[in-house]
């Protein structure tokens, strides 16, 4: 019956083994979805010296240990085997050391078989030997390294073998305190000072510990103690009371030990610094989310970006790779080893054997729990090892030693357990260390499920970037279909080719290091996939893939040859053009100078970054500037039909220093023709004082002059609607408003159409695989800024001779901060496609405003 | 393609996982309930005491659990008025398949069959237990006994 069980459960380990490793060997195909393709074998060799030595021992235990428990070998088979092919997934020569330690490990497991007298010699020199574990480890004082060549010294090594003396160490507290507890088993715990040999060397192994700052033993100590002295005694005064040590030591390390501070903060709150202190624990998270329910499979997720994968760090890599239900398989066996350990200190003929085996698996409950709830965000973090299953020589040497022991003292022959006097701390504390296997489980569970898809869709999760290597991401194309921003290569090395960076402010990028920016964050969803694609497509890819379906191209309404000539004409210039459709508000040009290439961005993205012109800023739309007399010909408009006298003289003295019109009058005598082209300071003000303060707030209103333009691109914040000086001041611009071009150019396009503020469309239709490309509507509504016929009369005054458009200047006043802008538009009975624009330059030049809003102005007219 | 067969791949090896788990706790389940069988099973052989206290009446008990005591102290399940006998006098018991005589320190002793008991015997049918000045004799229904089997291992 034993016999039988123990090989079936071993079969099946193995089996799911073996499916682990065939995955594993077939994962590069499903990665670049191309076959054949370079395929996996090496792992095989862990594998094979895997089953060769958990033969081995099914045999030899079923030979020397007749009555043994037969949950023991096939839980270490499985937890230990998992663990290797874990390691060997994440570095193939991690892994070769491991199957090494494995062989090693399992050896020794085998020799002891044949050994049962090992636990009378382990009681009988329980001084010699803990007091030679605290030797080695406080030899790692003088001696210690680090085999990472960082991080804390907590190993002892040569010649490329590397041990931790600190992980036997806790076996040898175990061992010695069962012996002592069961040498002196009528001892209380107040009085006759029986437990001073052990407070004295626990301590001093305390003491070493918190010297070596190696928190996670430490803590591991004093449950351990607490758990032992708990079983032997019956009082769980003992357990309050080392609680209430750990709570206490952990609130004096916090104000006075830097790295406990730093854990216990990173805990409590990694969000607030993800690339610091947090970087850890938010990866970590992020394996588990990724791996959701079923998981991504062996070899597909990527627990390579969590720090230490192999080791603190395996069961994050484990949850990515076999999601919620292999996580929790994995706990639940866990919690067998734990409970059969317990089952089997019951069952154990003395009380050595029996404090031994409760010891041992509550050494493994509680170390499991550690680390498993540090991974999860359930507990702090330290940094301890997964029984079994982290990556780590003399940490498994130790669990097999303990499954060793625990084999040993399960067979007992004649079946008769010794008296037990308080048989409640056995139930209570493995129901407690039960408990603590499930509250991970249920944790697993929120991170991965209820939290699962939050989290994925963090900035900071690498994983983004890479799937961007493997899912073709949208193309950006212009109205006439060419392409803005593409996507290029294969699967597996896709990569993003700006065909046209000068409109790098506009659609923004998309790169690993510096995340995303303008359209390509705010449509990130369409080109990623994500929006637009049947929902079941989506599911069934993140299935198979754990990534996005291929993501949807979507059609600007930019239209690239106007915007070239945009980017040539404004060239080195500082400034801005906007370009709009009159009638729908579709922009068909959007420059905003200087611009980047954001192809170059790894390289010199830290230089743009810190660059004084700021590149980065879409100057079209994320800046306001003041708009000065440039407001003429919309306050021209409001009045026409009562206009005031035309003012004598039309410059005006402001704050000390003399305003002009934009060009001398050719004529010796102005009229309001050439006054509001012109943007001369005297007549705008006369405009603003015939107008009123209120019909200014409620013009400026109208022209969406205190409405954020909504195109999917970040926009800066509209001034506040009030105005306080004189209605003339204001007028000039000099009451704290501020417009952005995009702003200027729609206001400029209600001129051109009737009256009518179309609302701003940049981003048209996306192409989506079902129902073709479908038309993204503006999110806003168009406004009449005019009564109709009323913008026909006025803009006629704005025309120069045979002009086919009307257009206007203006300067910012005063003229400290120099900003000159250009509008302008095509005439109502225009047949062709009517068009307004707005030049903005940061610099004094209205030559320049009206060459480059003339040439754009010719070229979408003539097309 | 590849990714299809990998789906499939993926589920057996959750599969093999939980028929690992699903095995080893059924298992469990059942060794569990096939020790309450056998528990259930497990019918004590009835003891039959016959007391004599020198100037009393024969008290005649018949008892069916596993475990009794003997003494002067109203609290025990065989009570004898003898000023020898000591309080917690001695304990029968049920174990091993075998019932068990156990002196619990007293004064004066207990004897089997006139032999002083020192360690924890076994007793048989016909034996006689003497607790001071009482004397007590025994008969243990046989017919139950074949019934019993040793506890099995779980």
């Amino acid at each position: 019956m034993t016999d039988r069980l123990q090989n079936r459960l071993l079969i099946l380990a193995g089996g799911m083994l073996f499916l682990y490793a065939l995955g594993l060997t077939l994962s590069p195909a499903v990665q670049t979805r191309l076959w054949p393709t370079a395929l996996r074998w090496t792992h095989w060799l862990a594998l094979a010296g895997w089953a060769l030595i958990f033969a081995l021992a099914n045999q030899q235990t079923q030979q020397w240990l007749a009555d043994r428990d037969p949950y023991i070998l096939p839980a270490t088979a499985l937890l230990s085997g998992w663990g290797l092919l874990t390691v060997w997934r994440l570095s193939p020569s991690f892994g070769l050391r491991q199957t090494i330690w494995i062989g090693f490990a399992g050896l020794v497991l085998i020799a002891g078989l044949r050994l049962p007298a090992t636990l009378d010699f382990l009681r009988r020199y329980k001084y010699v030997l803990l007091t030679g574990g605290l030797l080695l480890t406080a030899l790692t004082l003088v001696l210690g390294t680090n085999p990472a060549g960082i991080g804390p010294r907590l190993w002892l090594g040569c010649c490329g073998i590397y041990i931790q003396p600190s992980e036997p160490l806790k076996l040898l507290l175990v061992i010695y305190l069962a012996a002592y507890l069961a040498d002196h088993p009528n001892a209380r715990l107040r009085g006759s000072g029986f437990l001073t040999p052990t407070f004295v060397l626990s301590g001093t192994a305390l003491i070493l510990l918190l010297v070596q700052r190696d928190l996670g033993t430490a803590s591991i100590f004093i449950c351990l103690q607490a758990a032992m002295l708990y079983l032997a005694t019956g009082k769980k005064r003992v357990l309050f009371f080392s609680a209430a040590t750990l709570f206490l030591a952990g609130v004096v390390g916090y104000f006075f030990v830097d790295i406990v501070r730093l854990r216990l903060n990173a805990w409590l709150d990694p969000w607030t610094d993800p690339a610091g202190s947090g970087y850890q624990i938010i990866q970590s998270l992020l394996a588990v989310a990724n791996g959701g329910i079923l998981g991504r499979g062996p070899g597909l997720g990527s627990p390579g970006l969590v720090p230490v994968a192999h080791s603190d760090f395996i069961f994050a890599a484990i949850a990515e790779e076999t999601g919620l239900l292999g996580s929790s398989a994995l706990l639940a066996t866990m919690a067998l080893l734990v409970t059969r350990g317990f089952h089997i200190a019951l069952r154990a003929s003395g009380h050595f054997r029996r404090l031994l085996a409760g010891g041992l698996s509550t050494y493994l409950a509680i170390q499991a729990i550690l680390i498993v709830g540090g991974t999860l965000r359930l507990l702090p973090l330290t940094g301890i090892t997964l029984p079994f299953v982290s990556y780590g020589g003399t940490s498994l040497l130790s669990g097999f030693l303990a499954a060793l022991f625990l084999l040993i003292i399960s067979n007992n022959e004649e079946n008769t357990p010794a008296p037990l006097n308080h048989p409640k701390p056995y139930v209570l504390l493995n129901s407690l260390l039960l408990l603590g296997i499930g509250a991970s489980m249920l944790v697993n569970g929120w991170w991965a499920v209820v939290r699962g898809p939050d989290l994925l869709t963090r900035t900071d999760n690498p994983r983004r970037a890479l799937a961007d290597r493997y899912v073709r991401r949208g193309s950006l194309l212009d109205r006439n279909g060419s392409g803005i921003t593409v996507t290029r290569g294969q699967t597996g090395s896709f990569r993003r080719v700006y065909l046209y960076p000068q409109l790098a402010p506009v659609v923004g990028y998309t790169q690993p290091t510096y995340g995303q920016a303008g359209l390509e964050a705010s449509l990130d969803p369409y080109l990623r996939g994500l929006e637009g694609n049947p929902a079941r497509l989506i599911w069934w890819h993140h299935l198979l893939y754990g990534q996005p379906p291929p993501g949807l191209d979507v059609r600007l309404s930019i239209d690239l040859k106007l915007q070239k000539r945009a980017d040539e004409l404004l060239g080195k210039h500082s400034g801005a053009l906007v370009l709009v459709n009159a009638a729908n508000g579709e922009i068909l040009a959007m420059a905003s100078h200087p611009t980047y290439n954001p192809g170059v961005l790894e390289s010199i993205g830290q230089e743009l970054l810190s660059a004084k012109d700021s590149p980065f800023l879409n100057r079209a739309v994320q800046s306001t500037y003041p708009p000065g007399t440039a407001l003429g010909p919309f306050l021209l408009t409001a009045t026409y039909n009562d206009l005031p006298a035309l003012p004598s003289s039309l410059w005006l003295r402001i704050n000390g220093a003399q305003a002009d019109c934009l060009h001398p009058p050719s004529e010796a005598a102005p009229t309001w023709n050439y006054a509001a082209q012109n943007g001369c300071p005297a007549a705008v003000h006369a405009l603003g004082s015939q107008i009123g303060t209120g019909g200014l707030l409620s013009l400026y209103d109208r022209l969406g002059f205190y409405t954020v333009p909504q195109v999917r691109l970040p926009a800066a914040a509209v001034s506040e609607r009030q105005i306080k000086t004189t209605p003339g001041t204001a007028a000039l611009g000099l009451n704290g408003l501020k417009i952005s071009p995009l702003q200027m150019a729609l206001a400029a396009a209600a001129l051109s159409n009737d009256g009518l503020r179309p609302a701003p469309h940049l981003v048209l239709a996306v192409n989506t695989p079902e129902q073709g490309w479908v038309v993204l509507p503006p999110s806003q509504e168009a406004v009449r800024v005019y009564p109709a016929g009323a913008a026909q009369d006025a803009i006629k005054t704005l025309i120069n001779g045979e002009q086919p458009y009307w257009q206007a200047g203006g300067r910012s006043l005063p003229a400290k901060e120099a900003y000159t802008w250009y509008v302008g538009g095509s005439l109502p009975n225009w047949q062709g496609v009517p068009v307004a624009v707005a030049v903005l330059l940061e610099e004094d030049n209205p030559y320049l405003a009206e060459y480059i809003g003339q040439a754009v102005l010719q070229a979408a007219l003539n097309q | 393609m590849s990714a299809v067969i990998f789906l499939g791949l993926r589920l057996a090896l959750v599969i093999c996982l939980y028929a690992f788990l699903s095995l080893a706790f059924f298992a469990l389940w059942q060794s569990i309930r096939q020790q309450g069988k056998v528990l259930a099973a497990r019918k004590v052989p009835p003891l039959h005491l016959v007391v004599q206290t020198p100037g009393q009446s024969p008290l005649s008990l018949h008892f069916t659990q596993d475990e009794f005591t003997i003494g002067r102290d109203k609290t025990c399940d065989v009570s004898i008025a003898d000023e020898m006998v000591s309080a917690q006098h001695a304990r029968l018991s049920f174990h091993h398949g075998q019932w068990w005589l156990q002196d619990l320190n007293s004064t004066n002793g207990t004897f089997l069959n006139a032999e002083k008991v020192i360690a924890p015997t076994v007793i048989t049918s016909g034996d006689e237990i003497r607790c001071g000045s009482s004397l007590i004799a025994l008969q243990v229904a046989e017919s139950n006994l074949e019934r019993v089997q040793p506890r099995p291992k779980i």
